[in-house]
């Protein structure tokens, strides 16, 4: 009970801290010379209707490589750390026993709405540069794909050695990208080595679609490793 | 071409390329994987190198732009000197690291890329500008740390790791917070502009947020008492990885600290007190540790406190130009140290301090890497640490931040307090050893970073303004001298004499004034005392490089023209008598104390010299000898760190037992030459005082610390069955004397006081060495256990008989014109309460001298006659000479007297003349005779006391041995050891407040989270006040 | 009446909601999992939070096209920053999350059990 109470008063207290925030806070009224920059000079420069998607693949571009060595490393870490070590694999039978089938909703759900959901995916990540969506986006939309169809054939197992050839390969090339745009371009991830073509056409803006791309891919690759690796 | 090569940004490309290339790699071969590894691993370190290189040679700052644009609008990173300097000696450290961590890397691909992309996001949090940009590489680092630590899969390793993850998302969760409310205030998330533009983040929005953002980084450096999360990762990750958590996390996150600190103008006062609460308690608590890698995670937080607090105590005031030595140095240092250590802990097996797997007792090289990375953590010479610590102490004190450095100073005593009791551990044979063979390659990494820790020290000294290359010459010829260790060890000792004699001869001759005068007694003493390690034929190993060090040392201290000079050599002497103690046979348990006392000394030494320097503005040693501005806080600290070195009433009780379990011939050496550097530092320290006019009243109470001293020692030697210790309470009684005449301040006593150093010296080093011949010879150390050696020993009773005639001061010898010019000279001061104290220590000094000699060589023979002779040459003919010097200074006092005038009366002539009489004068009038025959008379009448208090009591036959043993425990019970039961009531409570605030480490995981959140509640209050607590 | 404050805030409230929610979870809670909920509750919350700093009054979703010239855009749509930062922190508490997840199966492997109190190994 006093653990509650104390518990309790620190929540007060960071209410406190909020509060005092919400308090001063006021709504922007415009935008600020920096966002300004972005909203005006941004399609223009990179040729990417979709700003945001602009700002995280080329201007905070190196961000978003440090966010792709994040996943990458989590797939890894969990990929370590689930390992099967020898005590865990005699377990393994025993709970076996107990896995059900998937309910009828869910196989035939998955029939349905697996190509759905891969096509969607796949649209989301082609799409980024010109409306809202985005690798990221699409790649969750990919490996939330995958984990249906896990949840559907839990005898089926992703082939995780290609999954993992192909984020290796999908990060080689993002960086290689980066290195092209160094010397080709203006800087490392400067995506105008490619031609900026039309603008809001599909192949246009640089190689930012092509990042983009490669970012999906990846993060499906490796989303759908971690799934995997968590069924286990 | 090659300029892009080593472009900075390519540590990037190529540590998230080799990063993600690695799977691909493991597929391909093994080699393939090994090679990748360490070619992307290298290649960091190579770049950050090179660049860092360009920039030493004079290259500019070099601004790494991403996206093809200008700051703010992308990305931006920068590499300077510092961020060079930083990145750099990560990156060194950590493919040393990876060597050693070899065995768990290797073939396990995914803990390679997890390493790889750990460096590199080191890397990026130093080198980012952009605050956004920092937390996702913070994330990164966290992250790779959070993979690297499921390496190790006991229950224990996991929930710690467990723990630390907790308490570090709630830590970057909250930077997150800030970053993005950072920008909502200012529109820019670019480190310089928001720098630039600090004034405009205000409001309850912006100061929160700068709060969260400082908070976040300061529990990511482990502060006191939100660590526990820390410290448990630090205990059960493997070793190789609680270095890279120690060392390289945490130097990314200092940099940030680091960088960002200009935004953090209101908050200085708040992470300094964060930074010296955490120094102070984690090294308290390290008090109670024995796991070994835990102890390590305590000096670690420590340590990673005592930057912080460095950093915003010297920006606060102004002395920025002194970060790259005091950062930097401790920086490398504890880069370099810690990851030795963990290394070694892991290398070595050790678990606990009381040992490990493998046994160091009998393997020197790991004796001598775990000590020399001791001395670097401890701050001591010639390591990084010890300078920087130097220079931020004498910042300090020239700003008036007294209480900062108290803190500093005890926090650092209590660090060395625990790392050193690990290496007297060590040093203890085990129980059982199991063989085990070392991995040579192994220790690869732990001697690179060894010498790595040696280089930098020279390179911290230059920056110190070191200028001169000879305060290394002791070490050099250390370094040299082990070189050739396997040597026979009489070889030995013949080519450390010759190299003592020529290059501590050149030491010496570049002293001048009184400086001189000791250097070139004591050079000359140390070399007759040493060379009686002829006696011994084994080879004693690392014994006559570490003499070599203790002897050289000595001259360079004498050498020495400014105060850090002086400091460097004291601390080296102290630290070579502090191994030799420790190389001795019975040594082990005394050396802790030894070095403990030594510090503290040491630490006393160093606030007197940071108070001169801020008064008189300059390190200049002869800034001392002239007239200065009043300095007594300065004389009161030089004069207690002085008169703890040499043993004075109180602070006496590390001395009987290194001096009694020192080598016999080592004793020699301490008691007879080094003691008596204290001594230089109080005729030093003195001088100080007496620009004051306060300094006659405190002048006053050192002369009765050195009377209580000997009268102290005195009886503590009466009470003494072991007569190696009497002679060490001897020792100290003799140095009482030699403090009181330092005090009397007046010509006359000075020219006592160096008298009484060259007798002191002469008759100790007889002395010991004389017991050295009679331990050789019967092998015993108590009275009760040996007697009647004047028949078969008759030249060392000669020689003892001579000595102890001098060291009485009974005429002829020269201790005769010694110590009746001190109570000759307490007289005419007016002191005469101290004068009668002094006769009844003559009286106790013949009481316990007339106990030696009959307790040795008188009575009954208790040993087989037959098996004992005579000592061995190489034992008598140092003798020899030291009663050949007592004998011509008897004969000639002119040769001593003279040169002692000469350097003494420059500095007196102005301020103090002896009832205006020059020193000749003095002589030629004075007569010794009436005082000496007071004296005599004074000690017979109160030995006649005593002796017929004895017969009353004991009827039947009386002799000299029974009115000892008669008299010894009247004594030992009517002198309880006040001294000793202070000290141990200090160490108890110590040990005991670290005991109970240990506890608030529960090891719940959810009680760290709950502290973390409370001490970043705790930032956020202390900084806004609780002023509208209730939101209106 | 809610309606008369302005959208943002209410965003900003309820982030800040979550984010309490989110502490009082990983403190009260025992259970592992509940206490990884709570860390996800926290994190989600200030993503909400940042998602409402970067809003500007009356302004829409930072895309230009055909029928949304960049001259309009200056004047009628949210920070578009704010919005990248929260792509890149909702994929790192992703991912931290996923460590966390790891690890609770391992802890629960080597113990049995999720309770926070059972690993309490090394302390002092």
């Amino acid at each position: 009970m006093i653990r509650r109470v104390i518990v309790l008063f620190v929540v007060g207290l960071f209410a406190i801290v909020f509060a005092r925030m919400i308090g001063d806070y006021s709504e922007l009224q415009g935008l600020r010379p920096l966002a300004e920059y972005f909203v005006s000079r941004g399609p223009v420069e990179l040729g990417v209707p979709n700003i945001v998607t602009g700002i995280l693949i080329t201007y905070r571009g190196f961000d978003t490589l440090g966010e792709v060595a994040v996943l990458f490393m989590v797939a890894a870490s969990v990929g370590l750390l689930l390992k099967k070590d020898g005590q865990a694999a005699d377990t393994t039978p025993a709970d076996a026993e107990e896995q059900r089938p998937p309910s009828e909703i869910v196989s035939s759900g998955a029939t349905v709405l697996l190509p759905v959901i891969f096509a969607f995916g796949a649209y989301v990540i082609m799409n980024g540069h010109l409306s809202a969506g985005g690798g990221f986006q699409g790649g969750a939309i990919v490996a939330s794909g995958s984990m249906l169809m896990l949840l559907a054939r839990p005898d089926s197992s992703l082939n995780v050695a290609v999954l993992s050839v192909i984020e290796s390969f999908a990060g080689v090339i993002y960086v290689c990208i980066g290195i092209l745009g160094l010397v080709l371009a203006g800087g490392f991830l400067d995506g105008r080595f490619l031609p900026l073509g039309e603008f809001g056409a599909f192949f246009s803006a640089g190689a930012v679609p092509v990042i983009s791309t490669l970012l999906g891919i990846k993060v499906g690759a490796e989303l759908s490793v971690i799934i995997d690796r968590f069924r286990s | 071409m090659v300029a892009s090569l080593i472009h900075p940004l390519n540590i990037f490309i190529v540590g998230l390329g080799g990063g993600f290339v690695m799977p691909l790699l493991y597929r391909l071969g093994k080699t393939w994987l090994v090679a990748g590894f360490f070619v992307a691993l290298a290649g960091i370190t190579a770049i950050s190198g090179l660049s860092f290189l360009g920039l030493l040679q004079g290259g500019e700052t070099i601004e790494i732009l991403t996206a093809g644009a200008r700051p703010p609008v992308s990305i931006s990173l920068r590499f300077g000197m510092s961020e060079g300097f930083f990145t750099f000696s990560v990156n060194l450290v950590a493919l040393l690291g990876a060597l050693q961590l070899w065995k768990r890397l290797r073939g396990n691909y995914a803990a390679l890329l997890l390493y790889l992309i750990l460096v590199m996001g080191i890397n990026g949090m130093v080198m980012t500008r952009d605050l956004f940009d920092l937390f996702v590489f913070l994330e990164i680092v966290s992250i790779a740390t959070y993979g690297l630590l499921g390496l190790d899969r006991a229950p224990a390793a996991l929930s710690a790791a467990f723990k630390y993850i907790m308490a570090t998302v709630v830590a970057s969760t909250f930077f997150l917070l800030g970053t993005v409310l950072i920008y909502y205030v200012t529109g820019t998330l670019n480190i310089d502009d928001l720098i630039v533009g600090r004034a405009a983040i205000t409001g309850p929005i912006g100061a929160t947020a700068l709060l969260l953002v400082l908070a976040c980084l300061i529990i990511e450096l482990k502060p006191f008492p939100a660590n526990g999360w820390g410290l448990d990762v630090y205990e059960t990750a493997p070793s190789g990885i609680a270095a890279m958590v120690s060392v390289g996390v945490s130097a990314g996150v200092f940099f940030s600290l680091l960088k960002l600190l200009p935004l953090f103008e209101g908050q200085l006062d708040l992470i300094a007190i964060s930074g010296g609460v955490t120094f102070l308690f984690s090294n308290l608590i390290g008090l109670k540790q024995s796991k070994v890698q835990r102890l390590l995670g305590y000096s670690s937080i420590g340590q990673m406190g005592l930057l912080t607090l460095a950093l915003a105590l010297l920006q606060q005031i102004g002395a920025q130009a002194s970060v790259p030595l005091v950062v930097g140095g401790l920086f490398v240092n504890h880069l370099l140290a810690k990851a030795g250590l963990f290394w070694f802990a892991g290398l070595a097996r050790c678990t606990t301090i009381e040992g490990g797997l493998i046994s160091l007792a009998r393997r020197p090289l790991m004796i001598g890497l775990l000590g020399l990375f001791l001395v670097a953590i401890a701050g001591l010479p010639p390591f990084p640490g010890f300078w920087a610590k130097w220079e931020l102490v004498m910042r300090l004190a020239a700003t008036g931040k007294l209480p900062w450095i108290v803190v500093i100073l005890v926090g650092s005593l209590l660090e060395a307090a625990y790392m050193f009791h690990w290496f007297t551990k060590a040093l203890q044979p085990p129980f059982d050893e199991t063989t085990t063979t070392w991995d040579g390659p192994a220790l690869l990494p732990v001697l690179g970073t060894a010498a790595l820790l040696v280089a930098t020290g020279v390179v911290a000294a230059h920056f110190s303004g070191i200028r001169s290359a000879w305060i290394f010459a002791p070490l050099a010829v250390g370094i040299a001298l082990y070189g050739l260790d396997s040597l026979p060890g009489r070889v030995k000792v013949a080519l450390m004499l010759v190299t003592v004699l020529l290059v501590g001869g050149w030491l010496a001759f570049a002293a001048t004034g009184i400086a001189w005068l000791f250097a070139v007694l004591l050079l000359a003493g140390s070399l007759v005392i040493a060379a009686a390690g002829l006696y011994r034929e084994d080879i004693r190993p690392g014994y006559y490089p570490l003499l070599a060090v203790l002897l050289l040392s000595i001259p360079a201290l004498l050498r020495s023209t400014t105060s850090l000079e002086f400091f460097f050599s004291w601390e080296i002497i102290t630290l070579a008598s502090c191994f030799l103690i420790a190389n001795s046979r019975g040594g082990g348990p005394f050396v802790l104390t030894f070095l403990l006392f030594s510090l503290l000394s040491a630490f006393f030494v160093l606030a007197g010299f940071a108070s001169i320097a801020s008064v008189s503005g300059t390190t200049d040693l002869d800034a001392l000898l002239t007239r200065g501005p009043e300095a007594t806080v300065a004389f009161i600290l030089l004069a207690t760190g002085f008169l703890i070195k040499a043993g004075a009433v109180g602070m006496h009780v590390w001395l009987p037992g290194a001096y009694a379990e020192a080598d016999d011939d080592l004793t020699a050496i301490l008691s007879g030459v080094v003691s008596k550097v204290a001594i230089f530092g109080l005729l030093i320290g003195t001088y100080v005082s007496i620009r004051s006019e306060t300094g006659l009243a405190l002048a006053h109470a050192v002369a009765w610390i050195g009377m209580l001293t000997t009268i102290t020692g005195a009886l503590l030697a009466l009470t003494e069955d072991d007569f190696k210790r009497l002679l060490a309470y001897s020792s100290m009684s003799q140095l009482g004397y030699i403090i009181t005449a330092t005090a009397l301040m007046s010509h006359l006593g000075w020219v006592t006081a160096l008298y009484l150093v060259a007798n002191h010296m002469m008759v100790k080093g007889i002395l010991f060495l004389a017991l050295a011949s009679v331990i050789l010879r019967t092998g015993k150390r108590r009275f009760a256990e040996t007697g009647g050696l004047r028949r078969t020993m008759p030249v060392t009773f000669a020689t003892v008989l001579i000595a102890i005639v001098s060291m009485s001061g009974l005429p002829p010898l020269m201790g005769f014109g010694g110590k009746w010019l001190l109570l000759d000279a307490m007289a005419d001061k007016g002191w005469y309460l101290l004068a009668a104290a002094a006769l009844f220590a003559t009286f106790l000094g013949f009481l316990y001298m007339i106990r030696l000699v009959s307790g040795l060589f008188f009575g009954a023979a208790k040993l087989d006659q037959r098996e004992i002779c005579e000592a061995p040459s190489a034992l008598l003919v140092p003798q020899f000479i030291l009663i050949a010097g007592i004998v011509v200074l008897s004969l000639y006092p002119k040769l001593l007297k003279d040169p002692v005038s000469a350097v003494i009366d420059p500095q007196f002539a102005a301020t103090l003349v002896w009832k205006s009489i020059s020193l000749q004068a003095i002589y030629d009038y004075w007569n010794p005779a009436p005082v000496m025959i007071v004296a005599v008379m004074v000690a017979a009448a109160l030995f006649a006391l005593a002796w017929i208090a004895y017969r009353s009591r004991r009827n039947d036959q009386a002799n000299l041995d029974r009115f000892f043993i008669f008299w010894r425990p009247a004594m030992s019970h009517n002198l309880p050891p006040v001294a000793e039961i202070f000290w141990r009531g200090v160490a108890g409570v110590a040990l005991g407040i670290a005991t109970n605030v240990r506890l608030i480490y529960t090891g719940n995981g959810q009680t760290y989270v709950f502290y973390v959140l409370l001490y970043v509640l705790a930032f956020y209050f202390t900084s806004t006040g609780l002023g509208g607590v209730i939101p209106e | 009446m809610l309606t008369g404050l302005p959208l943002s805030t209410i965003l900003l409230v309820t982030g800040f909601g979550l984010a309490l929610i989110g502490i009082w979870g990983i403190l009260a809670h025992r259970h592992l999992m509940r206490i990884i909920i709570g860390f996800v509750l926290l994190d989600t919350g200030f993503h909400i939070v940042m998602v409402a700093t970067g809003y500007v009054t009356g302004g829409t979703a930072p895309i230009v096209d055909k029928a949304f010239s960049t001259a309009e855009a200056m004047h009628s749509t949210i920070d578009p920053v704010p919005s990248a930062l929260v792509v890149t922190a909702i994929v790192i508490g992703m991912s931290v999350t996923a460590v966390m997840l790891a690890f609770a199966i391992r802890l629960y492997e080597s113990k049995k059990t999720l309770s926070i109190d059972a690993f309490t190994e090394s302390k002092w």
